[in-house]
């Protein structure tokens, strides 16, 4: 407790504080463009904060990290253009609210989420991450396959209307994913001889493609249609009425947590948190509620944004107690942590406990700013609703091109974006969700690599998955999650049927 | 995330093979580089001295075939900033990463020769060619400096029944199915944990991960039985107790674990690891090559340099163009053969 308050004494001077507010300014930019995730925004500020003192250089990075994480949701959510692939599914909710006329409302919810989120699994990596880290070493190669599995599982849930057209595109997106070396042998698959398709199609393009080029395309032929002149929406800044907020609450601290667990897991990060959490958040719904998701639902946003922010502290759970990174983040974090001569890891709370407590004081202001600026922001925002079309579109455009070839200063990338915009029109054209396509292209390679781990480990017996406690509830909760809409469904329409 | 993660650690801690023990023999120590290369040339490029090269004549850039914030990222970028004060020119970093480092390197390859364009190659270089992966050979290139190499490790859980390497290979000899983990297939920690597995006559089950963290992850769950990644991946959880290095496979003991035996001791005659260095494309002139071998060659010497590679748990070691093209040369034999024989592709 002491060493928490000389943490904060730390964090508040006036240096410190001072790199946090800018990190965290800048983390929201960063992540609010397209392409430019989290992982690029912390190693884009890490040559820079090598040339601060530790403390100075490590929260700096930290602010960014929670900054972008939530910068993504406000591109998702006007523009439905997720900034990071970690706010595809605040998209899912968030857009439709737009388009109702209620973004202010959104954005004040998916700031007042993210920071929740971002609290609560701090608060969870100052109290418990010991008992988290062991929890997460018990997790190898056959529980990362059922987590990734019931993953997929979502895709049922998040299919909007029709499921055939959200398993066919999911289905789509496992065998796009199977391009590039395997996992196990290094084999080049469907590479054609091109050296970067040796890693695969990396699905940031992809998603920038299917969300922002198929939305621009979609509302340029609208405009061309329609000659309309800039469609004024309706975004009165409405802050969230308490009674609002109350409906949200019990999804933002389930959201948090599971953001928090599956962020203490290597190998699974804030894209996937969110919509597990997404998908929970539906799950514990009401059955009239059940319907309103994808529609503009604010719990929508609301667990999408704790999930993905709840991912933050989780994250830094393996890196400070095991010196592993969890994530891509917390990769350039331990590389970070080692520059400035620490090294993260069992011994860290012992050699240096001052710079951890001031670390986590650091993450605690960053999420509290996260939702400060997120609402003071949300004025600033909306205005880009308000940019005429023949502006707004084009920039939307080659923001997309910047933001693709900017992940590997590649121009392969910037041409699957393109693919994947065309295709991305045509399937919002006829009806198909592009959201289960993501989902599979994050989780494809997971599911297919651990899997086969774990047959590597069990020399070949399936019943590794089946034996193992954690695999086997997570695969059962899996096939749950798949055949329950179905059913529902089945029973819905049989009722239906009597009726009438 | 996934992708971005699998990036990142390739660029940190993946790599491929290397028999330390090459080039030892030469004075590649020196630094003062007009006796590179080839005979023929040697003349020119002392006739030619440094100041007579109108070299450079605009910032440098040095190509990283792995991703922003890894550890060769890391590596480059921490020399950049002390090699600028030497070449008296903006030394900037470019990250092309892709294809496991294939894609920097082939770009790295077909650059302009004339020395402002220089590549971070690691052992990959070597190994992606034979390993089908890449279209590049080391030839492509014309090395002018190394600056780090890292020995392979077998690293046992703590409270492991192995206590020493012959406890180990004893083990090995005897049972099949020692799960071995490793930074994925084909790549420096499985060719490692392959050469021992030839040169003991065991039969490991080899276990690949997405880098070396995960390996290392499995092996503190206790998941896996060993792991072969470099002694300083696992030095945190080392100096916590909760692993144990059984052997390094280095021709000498490593500074930072001195009570740690060599394989050789144990009369396994192996030395394989990991090494990072830096290179110019093939065509390069002599003396442009000699200008940037001195300027390197006085900054890798710089104290802030060699703190980051400690630091960051990285072997320091300095070759100038010489020393760094024997040992790419041994190298080069060694996974000619090694890697053909372990049938990667099935």
């Amino acid at each position: 407790m002491e060493m928490m308050l000389h943490g904060f004494m730390e964090a508040f001077q006036f240096n410190t504080i001072t790199l946090i507010i800018l990190g965290v300014l800048a983390g929201i930019i960063i992540g609010s463009l397209p392409g430019l995730t989290a992982t690029m925004g912390v190693a884009l500020f890490l040559p820079i904060s090598l040339g601060m003192d530790a403390i100075g250089g490590i929260v700096l990075l930290i602010a960014v990290y929670f900054g972008s994480i939530y910068g993504g949701s406000i591109a998702a959510i006007l523009l439905n253009t997720p900034g990071t692939p970690a706010s595809a599914a605040t998209a899912l909710d968030g857009y439709p609210m737009t388009k109702a006329g209620e973004a202010g409302k959104a954005l004040a919810i998916a700031a007042i989420a993210s920071g929740a989120g971002g609290l609560i699994s701090t608060l969870m990596l100052t109290l418990i991450s010991p008992q988290l880290s062991t929890v997460a070493l018990r997790f190898s190669a056959p529980e990362s396959f059922a987590l990734a599995l019931f993953g997929l599982s979502i895709i049922s849930s998040i299919s909007g209307k029709s499921v055939l057209k959200g398993l066919a595109v999911g289905v789509f997106g496992l065998i796009i994913a199977t391009v590039g070396m395997d996992p196990m042998t290094s084999y080049p698959r469907f590479t054609f001889d091109q050296p970067t398709l040796l890693t695969g199609i990396n699905f940031i393009p992809v998603m920038i493609g299917l969300f922002a080029v198929a939305e621009a395309l979609i509302q340029i032929e609208n405009h061309l249609k329609v000659k309309e002149k800039t469609k004024s929406i309706t975004t009165n800044y409405i802050f969230p009425k308490l009674r609002e907020l109350k409906v949200i609450w019990m999804s933002v601290i389930r959201s948090s947590f599971i953001g928090t667990f599956i962020g203490s897991v290597p190998g699974a990060g804030a894209d996937i948190a969110a919509f597990v959490a997404y998908n929970e958040a539906k799950r514990f719904s009401t059955k009239e509620e059940r319907d309103t998701f994808g529609k503009g639902n604010p719990k929508g946003i609301a667990s999408a944004e704790a999930g993905n922010n709840g991912v933050t502290g989780g994250a830094m759970v393996p890196l400070l107690t095991l010196g592993i990174p969890g994530d891509a983040v917390a990769a350039v974090l331990l590389g970070a942590l080692m520059i400035h001569g620490m090294r993260p890891g069992p011994m860290l709370f012992a050699d240096n406990a001052e710079m951890v407590y001031t670390l986590f004081a650091g993450m605690f202001i960053a999420a509290v700013l996260v939702t400060i600026f997120g609402l003071l922001g949300v004025k600033l925002f909306t205005k880009v609703l308000y940019v005429p079309k023949h502006i707004l579109l084009p920039t939307i455009l080659i923001l997309s091109i910047v933001g693709a070839y900017s992940i590997n200063n590649n121009f392969f990338d910037v041409y699957v974006m393109l693919i994947a915009g065309v295709i991305g029109y045509f399937m919002k054209k006829y009806g198909f969700p592009a959201s289960p396509l993501v989902l599979a292209l994050i989780l494809g390679p997971m599911a297919e690599s651990e899997m086969r781990r774990a047959l590597v480990m069990s020399e070949g017996s399936y019943a590794i998955f089946f034996t193992r406690p954690i695999s086997a509830t997570l695969i059962a909760l899996a096939v749950i999650s798949m055949i329950a809409p179905i059913i529902f469904r089945y029973i819905q329409y049989r009722k239906e049927n009597k009726a009438s | 995330m996934k992708k971005g993660l699998k990036t990142v650690l390739a660029g940190a801690l993946s790599s491929a093979v290397l028999l330390s023990a090459c080039g030892e023999e030469n004075n590649g120590n020196e630094v003062n580089g007009s006796n590179g290369n080839n005979g023929k040339t040697n003349e020119a490029a002392n006739s030619n001295g440094n100041e007579e090269v109108a070299f450079p004549e605009d910032r440098i850039e040095i190509i990283v075939p792995y991703a922003a914030g890894g550890g060769t990222d890391a590596v480059a970028r921490s020399f950049a900033e002390v090699a600028e004060e030497h070449l008296g020119e903006n030394v900037s970093v470019l990250n092309r990463e892709g294809g496991g480092g294939a894609v920097g390197m082939q770009e790295g390859a077909n650059a302009e020769p004339d020395g402002h364009t220089v590549t971070m190659v690691t052992v990959e270089l070597l190994t992606l060619p034979h390993s089908g992966l890449a279209q590049f050979t080391y030839e492509d290139f014309t090395p002018v400096a190394l600056l780090n190499e890292d020995a392979a490790a077998i690293t046992v859980p703590a409270d492991s029944e192995w206590e020493t390497i012959d406890d180990f290979i004893e083990t090995a000899e005897n049972e099949s199915g020692i799960q071995i983990g490793n930074s994925g297939t084909g790549a420096i920690w499985h060719l490692a944990a392959a050469a021992l597995e030839q040169e003991i006559g065991a039969d490991f089950n080899h276990v690949p991960f997405d880098g070396a963290a995960p390996a290392i992850t499995a092996l503190l769950g206790g998941h896996i039985d060993a792991v072969t990644v470099s002694a300083g991946e696992v030095g945190a959880q080392v100096e916590a107790g909760d692993l144990r290095i059984l052997a390094v496979m280095a021709e000498d003991r490593l500074d930072a674990f001195p009570d740690v035996p060599t394989l050789e001791e144990s009369g396994v005659d192996l030395s394989i690891g990991t090494w990072r260095g830096l290179a110019v494309p093939n065509g390069t002139p002599d003396g442009v090559v000699s200008v940037l071998e001195d300027a390197f060659g006085e900054a890798a010497q710089e104290d802030s340099f060699i703190e980051t590679l400690d630091n960051l748990d990285l072997g320091y070691r300095f070759e100038g163009s010489e020393g760094f093209e024997d040992l790419i040369q041994s190298q080069d034999e060694l996974f000619e053969e090694l890697i053909p024989s372990l049938d990667l592709n099935n």
